[in-house]
């Protein structure tokens, strides 16, 4: 038995799954795949997956990222992709299986791209003066389900903007992760914007040292 | 529809997987490349629609043929109707999300009677008038299947055609014809008359009804060479009916989320209450090497990890053993767990219940119906409180601690004696577990009562018989609630408003069809759902029409009462449902089909359990 670490992209229809639709979806395409997968063994036994960073509903992925086991020493990891892949509907694409590098507790940071499609260039202008700010403080739910004060600027690592975009690199993982649906909510209601829609595609993961996690 | 801005309208609504189509295994197909559109609606959320089986079993027929792309269609949860309203989408199909407004057939599939609002609501958003007549085109031609259609005369003015019974035939059939009139250019009127020719369809527009001073029907009269009686098709042979491959399996939780693998058609129980048990006689059992063969398929193409075997009594499946060893052969190892629905508590084992155990142990179902002997003998539930007793027993012991009860209230001849057996019942199961040496250790019993509200439905004995009003139902309610004592005995009924309109519908005629509009015109729909149903509006629409919905409900109806549903033939004859109701009146029971034949009138159709060896 060995540990495998898929690399998959989520996008078109799939960003209407959330995390608990992906899992379903994940499990049954590994089992209409016929992958050898090692399955827990507990009362409830299932197909061992761990997912690096969830996604939330409504984004897209272009690097994604799950851990799961296979039974089988043999099969290549060129096959486990293809064979994925022959299953999976469109939207879910394997892009590669490897050996994992790092565990995924290590994963620091993620990039995303934010488009304001119905917006001119005004939002990108008030969205970029509203990040250069010292401090903007506000209310995120906790483990535990208490609201908790939190401020965003520092869990922003890197910023780019472009005419008709965004790149932001976000703290992501186990802690201290940004959800960029925080941000904007921050964004609309400190500014006193109407809330607009905004396309948001993950980019990449990233380690601490700001490399692509693998 | 610009596809950007749907799916952005879509991130504004509750489960937008409800709408967003792309689930592994549905079928696009190129639209220039096929004749046919078939726009296949459930008239019901998406979580309901996609766990009946009828649907899945039509989608993979039509979409086997080249020429015909079928999509499916499930009626909007009302956030995403006023988005659609507000932005006029139309109503469309999630395969290609084109409005089904251009297309060849709408089929509509009519599982219950709460569902017809939304009927109407679907073709409303579909951008189409409601009423048949008012559709001059050929196409799209509106179309129903399903068990109401037994009785379609509530929703006749608003559907061209209905299929009666078994659709996998009957529903090529009338397709093909529809090609040739619409490479001719012949009208929708020629259609639907040569469509009238074809066994199991019923045009409701070819039928003239008279009625005579007390409100009852005296006269259904045929016209343009449609047949005097309408005569329901079924598969013959179920080993060689097809069956899919694939189902679509969807991303979002449904209702039943599993693989499902029909066993047989029909029931050879003939509950007196129960018009399944009569409309789809006769029973047709899949050979146990069909059944395997079938749902090892299934399990390989959809993913799933669960399968259930679906019948309406699957204990009755003479060859459940077998069958179930060979299916553990290949469920175990590949971790897919096998679940029974619908099992009896007289024929109920040991065996049986060990082979489930090895998978997974949730609480057990069984449906008593009745509180006492007496009564279940009247709606001929042929199972003894002993019974019921051995099954809790086995069962306790096998390890479960939580058994869940159906009972019906408001049965024919019933009395407070009979409710209180119902609580009784409830309280001696309680005792028995706490009786046995080897019930699970340290845990406690819990026994659910769940209580529906009976409604006469047409195609059984109980037809002739009144269903009773709101407030003797609430009354009896009550005497129910007043006789548990028991604070392991958890009790539950059903509302009794939504119960007096099923009613209504189940035996209703033609005239309903103006209340029925006038209902969705006030904004009724999904009357299904607590939260949405409004009796309020469906009164003052019943009101408005001049309509006394208990004459159709809560009137006793003698048996030579020419009733709206009399000239469907289901193959069980009326003679047949007046000795039953006879029987059922003076608490005699009839055996089932396989211990002896009681002549209802389905061997005409030469298969299934009638020309069994006893």
């Amino acid at each position: 038995m060995r540990n495998v670490r898929l690399f998959y992209i989520k996008t078109g229809r799939m960003k209407f799954l959330s995390q608990l639709d992906m899992n379903r979806l994940m499990t049954r395409v590994i089992r209409k795949s016929g992958l050898p997968v090692w399955y827990t063994e507990g009362f409830n036994q299932h197909i061992y997956i761990n997912y690096a960073v969830p996604l939330s509903l409504g984004f897209e992925g272009l690097y994604e990222i799950m851990d799961i086991r296979i039974t089988d020493d043999e099969i290549t990891p060129e096959n486990i992709a293809k064979q994925l892949n022959s299953a999976a509907p469109d939207g879910i694409e394997f892009l590669r299986a490897a050996k994992p590098v790092k565990p995924t507790v290590e994963i620091a940071f993620a990039e995303y791209e934010l488009i304001f499609p119905d917006e001119d260039n005004g939002i990108y202008k008030d969205l970029r003066e509203f990040l250069s700010q010292e401090s903007v403080v506000c209310l995120k739910k906790d483990k535990k389900g208490r609201m908790k004060e939190f401020d965003i600027i520092p869990k922003i690592k890197k910023t780019e903007f472009l005419s008709n975009k965004v790149l932001l690199v976000l703290s992501a993982g186990n802690e201290g992760n940004l959800n960029p649906s925080l941000l904007l909510s921050a964004f609309f209601e400190n500014t006193g914007r109407e809330p607009v829609f905004c396309e948001v595609k993950r980019l990449m993961l990233f380690d601490r040292e700001l490399k692509p996690f693998v | 529809m610009d596809q950007k801005e749907f799916e952005k309208l879509l991130l504004t609504v509750q489960k937008p997987g409800r709408y967003s189509g792309g689930e592994i295994n549905s079928v696009i197909k190129d639209k220039e490349k096929v004749d046919v559109r078939f726009a296949f609606c459930f008239p019901d959320t998406y979580e309901i629609g996609m766990s009946h089986l009828g649907m899945k079993i039509l989608y993979s027929l039509f979409n086997e043929r080249e020429d015909i792309w079928c999509e499916r269609v499930f009626a909007p949860w009302v956030d995403f109707e006023s988005v659609m309203r507000e932005k006029s989408i139309p109503l469309f199909a999630l395969e290609s999300r084109d409005s089904i407004k251009d297309f060849d057939f709408i089929g509509f599939t009519l599982q219950y009677e709460l569902c017809y609002t939304n009927l109407l609501n679907m073709l409303d958003l579909a951008g189409l008038p409601l009423r048949s007549a008012d559709r001059q085109s050929l196409s799209p031609i509106v179309v129903a299947g399903g068990p109401c259609c037994c009785n379609p005369e509530p929703v006749a003015d608003f559907v061209d055609l209905f299929f009666i019974g078994e659709g996998e035939e009957v529903d090529l059939e009338v397709i093909d014809l529809y090609k040739e009139f619409k490479k001719k250019g012949g009208s929708k009127r020629d259609f639907l008359r040569e469509a009238a020719k074809i066994e199991g369809v019923y045009v409701p527009s070819l039928y003239d009804f008279s009625y005579g001073e007390d409100g009852t029907i005296t006269s259904v009269t045929p016209r343009d060479g449609a047949p005097a009686k309408i005569r329901k098709r079924i598969m013959r042979d179920m080993d060689k009916s097809y069956y899919p491959e694939k189902f679509v399996v969807p991303f979002i939780e449904i209702v039943h989320d599993r693989a499902v693998q029909e066993i047989f058609r029909g029931c050879i129980r003939g509950c007196r209450f129960c018009q399944a048990g009569f409309i789809y006689r006769p029973v047709r059992e899949k050979s146990a090497d069909t059944v395997n063969r079938q749902a090892k398929a299934l399990c390989e193409s959809t993913g799933y990890d669960e399968i259930s075997l679906s019948s309406l009594s699957t204990s009755d499946y003479t060859q459940l053993e077998p069958l179930l060893n060979k299916m553990l052969e290949w469920t175990e190892p590949e971790h897919i767990s096998l679940s029974l629905p619908s099992l009896r508590v007289d024929n109920f084992s040991k065996e049986l219940l060990d082979k489930i155990n090895h998978i997974r142990k949730s609480g057990l179902t069984f449906a008593p119906e009745a509180g006492t002997q007496r009564l279940r003998d009247v709606i001929n539930k042929n199972v003894t409180e002993g019974e019921i007793f051995r099954t809790c027993k086995t069962a306790f012991e096998g390890g479960y601690t939580a058994v869940k009860l159906y009972f019906m209230l408001g049965l024919p001849t019933e009395t407070d004696e009979d409710l209180k057996g119902i609580a009784e019942l409830g309280q001696k199961i309680v005792d028995l577990y706490y009786s046995l040496e080897n019930r699970p250790k340290g845990k406690s019993v819990s026994v659910s009562i769940s209580v529906s509200t009976f409604v006469p439905k047409p195609f059984t004995p109980f037809q002739f018989e009144p269903q009773i009003e709101k407030e003797e139902t609430e009354r009896r309610q009550k005497v129910l609630k007043y006789s548990n004592t028991c604070k392991k005995v958890n009790l539950s009924w059903h509302d009794s408003s939504t119960s007096f309109l099923e009613g209504a519908f189940a035996r209703g005629d033609r005239r309903l069809c103006g209340v029925l509009e006038s209902a969705f015109r006030k904004g009724c729909k999904f009357d299904g759902w607590n939260e949405c149903f409004d009796l309020d509006k469906w009164s003052e629409a019943f009101k408005e029409n001049g309509i006394d919905p208990l004459f159709f409900s809560a009137r006793k109806r003698e048996y030579d009462e020419i009733n709206a549903w009399d000239h469907i033939d289901c193959g069980v004859t009326k003679e047949f449902l007046i000795r039953e109701h006879e029987k059922a009146l003076a608490a005699v029971t009839t055996p089932n089909c396989r211990e002896k034949c009681s002549a209802c009138g389905a061997a005409c159709y030469g298969e299934g359990v009638c020309f069994e060896k006893r």
